[in-house]
């Protein structure tokens, strides 16, 4: 079976080139179909790989694709554990979200290339995390980063989205720069771009190597951007502006996780290197709670579920920095499942309420969405972390690693745990509870979404509530099946670092505050916004400045356009007037002036009389005697 | 030396179907004939053969014979559609055909007097072409003009001829190289005189600049069909007599010559596309360029190394079928509007995008940009001519190409300009030689190991 997993990307490659070059040709439903039926090819042949699959790593060579000097680099597949779970994941959830854009897109009017382009994603993406070495991944890397564009600003009318489409690829190309340095890096050192010669070649290196934390620290600039972190998080949020599946696929389950897989995949070098490892783990952190914060005042359903996506990564990271790579790739996983439900539940509530998307216009809806209702509270509570939904054993994990690594970062993410509860109920009572507060008009249109769309939200929702299960910790009785299925990836790792254990008494101490602190979160969203109807007024004028700093995202778009974005054009500006205008076309047109003059000059010598013509090769001749004679 | 038996042969039986009535046949028996040459030529590939000291057949001359044939086939090709004298057929096919005989005298000769009868054979046929609209002035200026400054020119190779026989006693290139070698510090000083009259009759017949001055005038006036002709087959023809003539003659006393082909060269390559720049008639734009492109070739010379015939050859077929397809689209249009103006080419793209994309093909090729035959043409040059340290001239002759560019554009942008409601229709074998050109200009450019290896 392994041997026919080159057809997993290929599936969606079929799929987008079928529907992009027949887009005019094909019914709607067709497209749907294709679009759908390829990446569910591509899950089956995952599955079937899956479940045959022992531990061992298989790699899978189609063809010599680059081949200069002393760089060799194969267009090779590596199918281990860690790349089967992110199969999984992405064929999956992105199966599930084909469907779903069936039905939420059916209605735009160019249905048929918006299912292209997710088909081209979902092949790249699975180039991401299927290459056995950096060059390939780094080509989904970019794919991944072009669909994003294309999808974000697929409502390219609006200049708005076209921005935010622009400013998603600019704030990744930093990133990317970083990527591609680490990658160059790695091929001056280690003389090989393919995993398994980069890892074993790690092994003579000594923890903390200088090269080591270089190559580390460049690949992470790479996840800063693509992953959302502090300080390049700020295009995720406007990326919102991409169609609800979108969102949904790309910037919540799928490919800002690829930094995650990103590190997992490389630990062995993380490992090596503990200055990263911590440098990550601050990053995460912060982005943890400075997201969870700003999600405290949004009241865009959208924004606020972005910022809350910002914030989970940041725990992604977290658990990496601190070296519990599985912890980091279960967090991956059961967020992929509740974040994907909460958006595409979104996207259902966005289409009963024709295109509304700020929560002050909502509430009530738990009346008219009955099934939306249901699966949004499932993946709300996922979130927040109450047992035994999913999002409570991954963060779980989380946090009892960070507590074994320092106590007091324990309290700050623990922090950032409660203000998720607590945001994260605030959207769910102020969308669903309480009366009804948008127009005449929007009230009359309620409607459940079609079956094509709400068996998604069921399936997500299933996933949402049991996929914590997939890594029970001992103390419940669990055997760990995550963790022992993705240790062949991990051990070499895990040989080098110390394992913090905390013992069953402090675990469990751990997760009832953390429940209990989860608890109170949501006490008081509900105190607030149901017990006392309060909602957001939006006005900038009723708030402390504190409210207002936070409201306004702590104003750090424009401190970006201030020190960076006017600086640049101001330059670009000058050297346009000074340099391009002046001294460069100056110099250019000034040159090709001449010429031309020249050109003007010349061709009066061709008279066309026949005796100049003579006179001058009879002159030519002799001078070229008399040059011969006298030189 | 079987094509050169098949081609003339070929024009006998042109010369015959007049008298035995079978005109309407000839063309297609041509195109077979030309065909079977080009198979004929192809077998002999490897032998090598000395016919009594006067003719050689040695790999140079048969890949060089194979450009000719090839260019002569394809430029059959174009006859079809843009044959107006029907009268005269069988005499017009029958002097071109001599004149590709000739041609191929020219690249295979052993010997001066064999050198001197296929120029001749060459340029009297070109007289007579040049002048074959009758009723059109220009054309009968071209042949004049032509004449006179052609019988000039060989008037200079003939007494070069007579000088190098005075100091050598022999017309026998081969035994001159030997004689040049062996008594290189005491050859007399009217073997330098007959090196140089030689050297000017040559770089009349390239029209190399300052003896250029023809070329311009008579590529202008003639009818462009022979202008084709002229540009492509003639000028190969010459290139590699030229190139023969110094690499097996006069390579001893390369350091009497190389300056003066040096300044020649650069003079050449600045003059002419410099010159072209601000022309408005696409025929002379393209006159004036191969003017240029014959100073680019004379670094091949210049090289004077192994990789000489290779990178010449290789610059001959690129050239030689991109000007073809160039001068086929320029007849598609002239035909329809009346002149050769650049104008006239307006809103072609929109029209005709076929056209408009074998000139773009063509003149990507003709500037040296890649991936057509022209850049790899230009860089093998280059690089030979590096290689024998002519570092300077080769800087000259890309700043030549970069001002080539401006001219060579100017007709693409104004095929994208304007709107044009007259389509130009172009016939089925005009058709396919545009298909062969286009195909081979970007084939050679994508592949070009196979042919630079042909000639080492």
């Amino acid at each position: 079976m392994t041997n026919l997993s080159w057809l997993i990307p290929v599936l969606p490659l079929l799929g987008f080139l079928l529907i992009a070059l027949f887009a005019k040709s094909l019914p709607k439903t067709l497209v749907g179909l294709i679009a759908s039926g390829t990446v569910l090819g591509s899950f089956i042949i995952a599955v079937s790989i899956f479940l045959q699959n022992d531990g061992t790593a298989h790699t899978v060579k189609l063809f010599d694709w680059i081949s200069s000097g002393k760089l060799h680099i194969p267009f090779a597949f590596l199918i281990d554990p860690l790349s089967l779970v992110m199969l999984l994941v992405v064929t999956g959830v992105g199966f599930l979200i084909h469907v779903y854009s069936v039905g939420y897109m059916s209605h735009d009017e160019r249905f048929a290339q918006f299912m292209s382009y997710l088909n081209l994603f979902v092949f790249f993406m699975l180039l991401l995390v299927m290459g056995n070495n950096y060059i390939v991944m780094f080509t989904g890397w970019e794919g991944v980063g072009l669909c994003s564009y294309l999808l974000i600003g697929f409502w390219f009318k609006n200049t708005d989205y076209n921005n935010a489409a622009k400013k998603a690829f600019i704030m990744n190309r930093i990133g990317d720069l970083g990527f591609i340095l680490g990658v160059l890096l790695i091929w001056v050192t280690f003389g090989s771009v393919n995993y398994s010669e980069v890892f074993s070649g790690a092994e003579g290196f000594t923890k903390g190597d200088k090269v080591i934390t270089a190559i580390t620290f460049l690949l992470f600039i790479g996840a800063m951007g693509k992953s959302a972190q502090i300080p390049l998080y700020t295009w995720l949020p406007d990326a919102m502006a991409g169609p609800t599946p979108v969102s949904a696929l790309i910037h919540a389950a799928t490919m800002v996780t690829a930094g995650v897989y990103m590190i997992a995949r490389s630990n062995i070098l993380y490992t090596l290197s503990p200055d990263t490892l911590n440098f990550v783990l601050f990053i995460g952190l912060g982005t943890a709670i400075f997201a969870a914060t700003i999600g405290l005042f949004q009241n865009d359903i959208k924004k606020v579920l972005a910022y809350s996506t910002v914030s989970q990564l940041g725990f992604m990271f977290i658990a990496l920095g601190t070296g519990a790579y599985t912890a980091g790739v279960f967090h991956l996983m059961t967020h992929a499942f509740f974040k994907a439900l909460l958006f595409l539940g979104a996207g259902s509530v966005i289409h009963a309420m024709s295109g509304e998307q700020d929560i002050k216009n909502m509430g009530g809806l738990r009346k008219h969405l009955p099934i939306t209702y249901i699966v949004f509270l499932l993946a709300t509570v996922a979130i927040s972390g109450i047992p035994p939904f999913s999002g409570f054993f991954s963060k779980d994990e989380i946090l009892a690693h960070l507590y074994a690594h320092s106590p007091v970062l324990w309290g700050f993410a623990l922090l950032a745990s409660m203000l998720t509860a607590f945001y994260m109920f605030r959207l769910f009572f102020l969308t669903f509870w309480g009366g009804f507060r948008g127009t005449k008009h929007q009230l009359e249109h309620l409607h459940e979404s079609p079956l094509v769309m709400t068996a998604p939200l069921m399936v997500l929702a299933v996933l949402s509530v049991l996929g914590g299960f997939l890594n029970v910790p001992e103390i419940f009785g669990g055997n760990l099946a995550l963790k022992n299925f993705l240790s062949p990836v991990f051990e070499a790792s895990e040989l080098r670092s110390f394992d913090p254990h905390i013992g069953h008494q402090t675990e469990i101490m751990l997760m009832a505050i953390a429940v209990g602190m989860a608890g109170i979160s949501i006490f008081l969203a509900y105190s607030r916004y149901v017990a006392n109807n309060e909602v957001p007024s939006g006005d900038e004028k009723e708030m402390s400045w504190l409210e207002k700093l936070v409201f306004n995202k702590y104003y750090v778009d424009e401190a970006y356009d201030a020190a960076i974005v006017k600086p640049l054009n101001w330059i670009s500006r000058k050297s346009e007037i000074f340099i391009e205008k002046q001294l460069i076309d100056g110099t250019v047109e000034g040159s090709a002036n001449f010429t031309l003059h020249l050109g003007g000059l010349l061709r009066q010598l061709q008279t066309g009389h026949i005796g100049f013509y003579l006179i001058a090769m009879v002159l030519a001749v002799v001078a070229i005697f008399g040059y011969t004679v006298l030189f | 030396m079987n094509a050169l038996i098949s081609l003339s042969v070929l024009g006998i039986v042109a010369m015959l179907s007049e008298i035995f009535n079978f005109k309407k046949f000839l063309y297609s028996l041509i195109l077979l004939g030309l065909v079977a040459a080009i198979g004929v030529n192809v077998m002999e590939w490897g032998q090598f053969q000395l016919w009594y000291g006067m003719m050689i057949v040695d790999e140079f001359t048969l890949a060089f014979s194979g450009v000719i044939l090839l260019t002569g086939f394809l430029w059959f090709l174009l006859v079809a559609d843009n044959h107006q004298d029907k009268a005269h057929i069988s005499d017009h096919f029958a002097i071109s055909l001599f004149a590709m005989a000739g041609a191929i005298v020219m690249v295979s000769y052993n010997n001066l007097s064999m050198l001197f009868l296929g120029i001749e054979i060459v340029s009297i046929s070109m007289y007579i072409m040049a002048s074959t609209q009758k009723n059109d002035l220009g054309s009968n200026e071209a042949g004049f003009k032509y004449f006179l400054m052609g019988a000039f020119a060989t008037g200079f190779i003939l007494f070069g001829t007579a000088l190098l026989y005075g100091a050598t006693a022999t017309f026998d290139i081969q035994k001159i190289g030997v004689f040049v070698t062996e008594h290189n510090s005491e050859l007399p000083a009217i073997f330098y005189a007959g090196l140089i009259l030689i050297m000017v009759g040559m770089a009349f017949k390239i029209s190399a600049v300052p003896f250029h001055w023809w070329a311009p005038d008579v590529y202008t006036g003639s009818p462009t069909l022979i202008t084709a002709f002229m540009a492509t087959i003639v000028k190969t023809a010459a290139f590699a007599a030229f190139l023969r003539l110094f690499i097996t003659c006069f390579s001893g006393v390369e350091l009497f010559w190389n300056q003066t082909i040096m300044i020649m060269a650069g003079a050449t390559i600045l003059l002419g596309n410099i010159t072209a720049l601000l022309q408005n008639d696409f025929k002379r734009i393209l006159a004036f360029s191969s003017v240029a492109h014959a100073g680019y070739m004379l670094l091949a010379v210049l090289a004077m190394n192994n990789q000489s015939g290779g990178s010449l050859l290789f610059y001959l077929l690129a050239y030689s079928i991109s000007s073809l397809s160039a001068f086929a689209v320029l007849l598609a249009v002239a035909n329809l509007k009346g002149n050769t103006n650049v104008q006239s080419f307006k809103g072609l793209a929109k029209k005709n995008p076929f056209l408009a994309f074998v000139v773009i093909v063509a003149m990507l090729s003709l500037a040296g940009i890649p991936p057509t035959a022209g850049f790899f043409a230009k860089y093998y040059i280059f690089t030979a001519a590096i290689a024998n340290n002519y570092v300077g001239l080769t800087l000259v002759a890309i700043t030549g190409s970069i001002v080539s560019i401006f001219y060579y554009f100017r007709i693409v942008i104004v095929m994208f300009e304007g709107d044009e409601s007259t389509e130009v229709t172009v016939g089925s074998n005009t058709k396919a030689l545009l298909v062969i050109c286009s195909v081979l200009v970007i084939l050679l450019g994508l592949m070009p190991d196979f042919l630079i290896g042909l000639l080492k």
